[in-house]
């Protein structure tokens, strides 16, 4: 399982050596320091900030980061490390600081692969400038991805719609605009499994975008194994992952199969914060409204504080809660500020202790056991510190998240969504709940109404239709996105059965006694507290088909390549009959945490199976939704 | 994987030379190329900061160097058993800690300049974020270093303490001795008040004198008198009960020891601490002054409202009274 071990660490440790002049990094506690000043382009920094804090590249001895764009002053003697894309803007500007002279030594870090003639740009420029010894070092990073957790990747920030399901799907896209887009992706996914260091086997389903992804990567890798001189996959790349006779399997899916998963409303903490709050590359942003809402007649009004905190792989709370439904969240903030109050107290009876001690001479006898007390006191401090901060963030975040939850209503969305999407029978009528005033955004709405267009095993009536349309408009809602997924449907039903969503039930666990206690910042007042059972996605059911063999009409007519094959052939017959221990799920059109938390859950059952998600751009239902309706026009 | 295209550069950089040949461009360079460059960098402002910066890197290294290189021995508990080319005597490890001690002053001190240099120079603004943190780093250094010095004083201080524990348990005979010497002369004083001063003085020269011999001569000495068996058994139970004592201050005495190296230590981190935050109480004490002005001020500003209040009342009011006076004036004068 080393191959798929965190594709995060991989990247991270790649980066570090990149710091490091290119040489491995090695800790070492006294040594000389080295400094040096690190130079970024937009996608360098959507990359480094979720993997490096500021404090750890100050701890590798970058003293100043800055834009490769912005206006830099020369810095004598300092040597640059640059890590940019090889576009034409970057190529220029780099050549500028040669021939500005702006730093004593250059050590050039092109996130993807450089052509040859944009090297010969910057060799001209080099000599211009006479400053071809101050280029110590040229180097292609093969790192054109964004790592978010230890196992989510995402393609990019900066350039999302050049690769979102809209550019993708648009109806008025040409052949060459395509190519463009599947040759960012395959770039991106090529990068990827280099850092990995595994050639994996790809399936795809037929007649979809993936498919021609599929056919890209397999080409692209093909070329670069045959390459025996250049190879990226030889050598002590590798490492262990040579020895390991698995190869993983990478699964290319079209986000056309399942709609419904990024417009469904959720529960679980992590998906929550990204579909509520403004959530990206780890780090959420929170408008605060700082105390009373009513302020006198006559002052001014409360200014509204944005605070911005880094959900990061340090934060333990968040690593071990990121997937568990809301409630439970809330009640283990609790526990943990309860944890920590007794902490607290612990230490200051240590120090009422010591008050004592001043004024009785006699127990000279308990004095060796309190310094040892204390020091062990004081240096746990730092810790009680983060923990506090932890628990203010999480308080912060959670707070946040449930006034929205109160305010749309988003528990019984998400209750009637789950029902919807289970085909079981539903309470109360589709039409109350989009003509009720309080229940949700406009917004909310459309999403309820699109999942029950999308899993409807036949679509309305033209004039259930109707009365549905006046309804949403009533209610505010933009009918643009429904103009499109009519079309979709429409398409989707020539292709294959809708997929199903498998059967699930919602146990709704009443009113909360545990949670409603006295002193609980959560007062859930009518928040129901759902339990989420385990259901199986489109996408994880797909996987979990591949995975393991089985045989399914879905996926039977998977497209199979192997690019480590000598000759590529156009069977669908897997030539491996043996499950796969690692896989690698990959949207294409956009994915969301709901799929990635599905997935996680699946192989949490399984012992020794490692699935790392990806996608080619991560959008919360809002964005899908504006997508969709652009589409619509 | 990372790959290397540096000579896939260099190879280019030839590529492009010599098609530049070809066509007759003229670069800025060519043949000439090397040579201008080297005249060209020499001439550039090698940075002085940065220069001096290495310096007392070269300086902290040294320092680190020679700690290391002498640390076994200086840690070696043995060294008096050991032969004499790994051995270091006390004095040495005293003039070793002594140097380090000036060496560390003086590199931050130069540390110091080197700040208050780069901040009255004015550049720009990357310039001096950038020379902060060359400075925070070349600090951080010197702290590891130190780190390093501090440890092995620390052992050698332990060391220290447990051998004179060590020392102060086992001559247990020769305590006893000393303890019958000078409770002899304890014994004696009240007896003999004028043998006192004499006895006093003799007292510290025999003690350092502990060999028995001395002690037999000295109870010889004093043997003239005559010792009943009551008054030996006398001495002999006052001599236990000074043992007990001193054993029971010994003990408290090296409790106390230990302690007091553990509330050093806890001293340093306090210290520390302390240290860091004097900082943010310099900036707190700044802003709560400015807040007493403010309110100083703020409460001048409404004084002179009250009183500007007050005059314009007054003054209204005798207009008005004024005006009801005009008013009766003129009906009374129609």
């Amino acid at each position: 399982a080393a191959a798929a071990a965190s594709i995060r660490e991989r990247q991270t440790v790649a980066l570090k050596r990149m710091l490091n002049f290119n040489v491995p990094h090695v800790k070492n506690s006294t040594g000389e320091p080295v400094w040096k000043v690190l130079i970024y382009d937009r996608f360098g920094q959507d990359i480094i900030s979720p993997l490096l804090s500021v404090k750890e590249l100050r701890d590798m001895g970058i003293t100043l980061h800055l834009l490769l764009h912005s206006d830099r002053d020369p810095i004598p003697d300092v040597p640059a490390v640059y890590f940019v894309m090889p576009t034409e803007e970057n190529i220029d500007r780099m050549c500028q600081d040669l021939r500005n002279q702006l730093y004593e030594s250059y050590y050039l870090n092109f996130i993807s692969a450089i052509s040859r003639s944009k090297l010969e740009d910057i060799a001209n420029a080099a000599l211009a400038a006479s400053a071809v010894t101050q280029v110590a070092k040229v180097f292609d990073q093969y790192l054109n991805f964004i790592t978010l957790e230890d196992d989510m990747f995402v393609l990019c920030n900066q350039n999302k719609e050049l690769v979102s399901y809209r550019a993708i799907n648009r109806p008025d896209i040409t052949d060459t605009e395509m190519e463009t887009v599947m040759d960012t992706i395959v770039d991106s996914l090529f990068c990827f499994f280099v850092t990995l260091g595994a050639v994996p086997i790809i399936r795809c389903s037929r007649g979809t975008a993936a498919e021609m992804v599929a056919v890209k990567l397999d080409k692209k890798l093909r070329e670069n194994l045959r390459d025996a001189r250049n190879s990226l996959f030889t050598g002590d790349t590798l490492g262990a992952g040579q020895f390991s006779f698995q190869r993983p399997l990478l699964v290319l899916v079209d986000r056309n199969i399942d709609l419904a998963t990024p417009l469904h409303h959720t529960w679980t903490y992590q998906a929550l914060v990204h579909d509520v709050l403004d959530f990206h590359l780890n780090r959420v942003n929170l408008e605060e409204s700082s105390g009373v809402e009513n302020s006198p007649a006559g002052a001014r009004p409360k200014r509204k504080n944005k605070k911005s905190y880094d959900l990061t792989p340090v934060d333990k709370f968040w690593q071990k809660h990121k997937g568990s439904p809301f409630p439970e969240v809330a009640e283990s903030v609790q526990q943990e500020l309860e944890s920590y109050r007794a902490q607290e107290d612990e230490v200051k009876r240590l120090k009422s202790i010591m008050g004592l001690e001043g004024e009785d001479e006699g127990a000279i006898s308990m004095l060796s056991d309190n310094t040892a007390k204390l020091t062990s006191a004081v240096s746990s401090l730092p810790e009680l510190l983060e923990k506090k901060r932890l628990i203010d963030l999480h308080t912060n975040v959670a707070t946040a998240v449930l006034e929205h939850i109160k305010a749309r209503k988003l528990d019984v969305y998400f209750e009637y969504e789950e029902k919807i999407m289970s085909k079981t029978t539903l309470d109360k009528s589709l039409l109350d709940i989009i003509s009720d005033p309080d229940a949700g955004t406009p917004e909310d709405k459309m999403r309820l109404f699109l999942i029950y267009y999308i899993s409807a095993q036949q679509a309305p009536s033209e004039a259930d239709l109707e009365q549905y349309k006046k309804a949403l408009t009533d209610a505010g809602c933009n009918l643009n996105p429904l103009q499109y997924i009519k079309q979709w449907k429409a398409f989707a039903k020539m292709a294959s059965a809708p997929a199903s969503y498998g059967n699930t039930t919602t146990k709704p666990m009443g009113l909360l006694s545990r949670v409603m206690n006295t002193g609980s910042q959560f007062v859930m007042e009518g928040v129901k507290n759902l339990v989420l059972k385990q259901q199986n996605l489109p996408v994880t059911r797909i996987l979990d088909n591949l995975m393991e063999m089985k045989s399914n009409p879905e996926t039977d007519d998977y497209r199979y390549f192997d690019p480590k094959m000598l000759r590529g052939n156009d069977s669908s017959v897997p030539r491996n009959k043996n499950p796969f221990q690692e896989a690698i799920v990959f949207v294409v059109g956009g994915g969301n945490y709901i799929e990635y938390q599905n997935l996680v859950d699946y192989i949490k059952g399984k012992q020794g199976k490692h699935i790392l998600y990806g996608c080619s751009e991560l959008f919360n239902a809002t964005q899908f939704i504006k997508q969709l309706s652009q589409l619509g026009q | 994987m990372a790959v290397d295209i540096t000579l896939l550069f260099r190879a280019s950089v030839k590529t492009v030379k010599t098609r530049n040949k070809a066509l007759g461009v003229a670069v800025g360079g060519g043949v000439d190329g090397s040579r201008d460059e080297l005249f060209r960098r020499s001439p550039r402002p090698k940075g002085d900061f940065s220069s001096r910066a290495r310096e007392v890197i070269s300086h902290i290294g040294k320092l680190r160097d020679f700690l290391l290189e002498h640390r076994k021995d200086y840690i070696n508990a043995y060294s008096h058993v050991m032969s004499e080319y790994g051995r270091m005597t006390d004095t040495e490890r005293d003039q070793i800690d002594q140097d380090a001690q000036t060496f560390m002053r003086t590199c931050s001190e130069a540390i110091q300049q080197l700040r208050t240099q780069a901040h009255k120079e004015i550049y720009s603004q990357q310039v001096k974020e950038h020379r902060s943190a060359v400075l925070d780093f070349v600090e951080d250094y010197l702290k590891r270093v130190c780190k390093l010095y501090s440890e092995q004083r620390a052992i050698r201080v332990k060391r220290v303490v447990d051998k004179k524990r060590l020392s102060k348990l086992e001559p247990e005979p020769n305590t006893k001795a000393r303890e019958s010497t000078s409770s002899e002369k304890g014994s004696q004083h009240p007896s003999q008040e004028s043998e006192e001063k004499p006895a006093t003085e003799e007292y510290p020269e025999k003690v350092p004198a502990e060999s028995q011999p001395e002690l037999g001569t000295w109870g010889e000495g004093k043997g003239d008198d005559e010792l009943s068996p009551e008054e030996i058994q006398m001495f002999e139970q006052e001599n236990q009960r000074l043992i007990g004592e001193m054993n029971s201050l010994f003990d408290e005495v090296r409790q106390i020891e230990g302690r007091v190296v553990e509330i050093s230590r806890l001293q340093e981190i306090f210290t520390e601490k302390v240290l860091q935050q004097e900082a943010e109480i310099d900036s707190i004490h700044q802003l709560v002054v400015g807040a007493t002005e403010n309110i100083k001020e703020g409460n001048e500003d409404i004084r002179e409202a009250i009183k500007n209040n007050a005059g314009f009342r007054v003054w209204v009011l005798f207009f008005l009274v004024m005006c009801s006076f005009s008013l009766l004036f003129l009906d009374w004068y129609d």
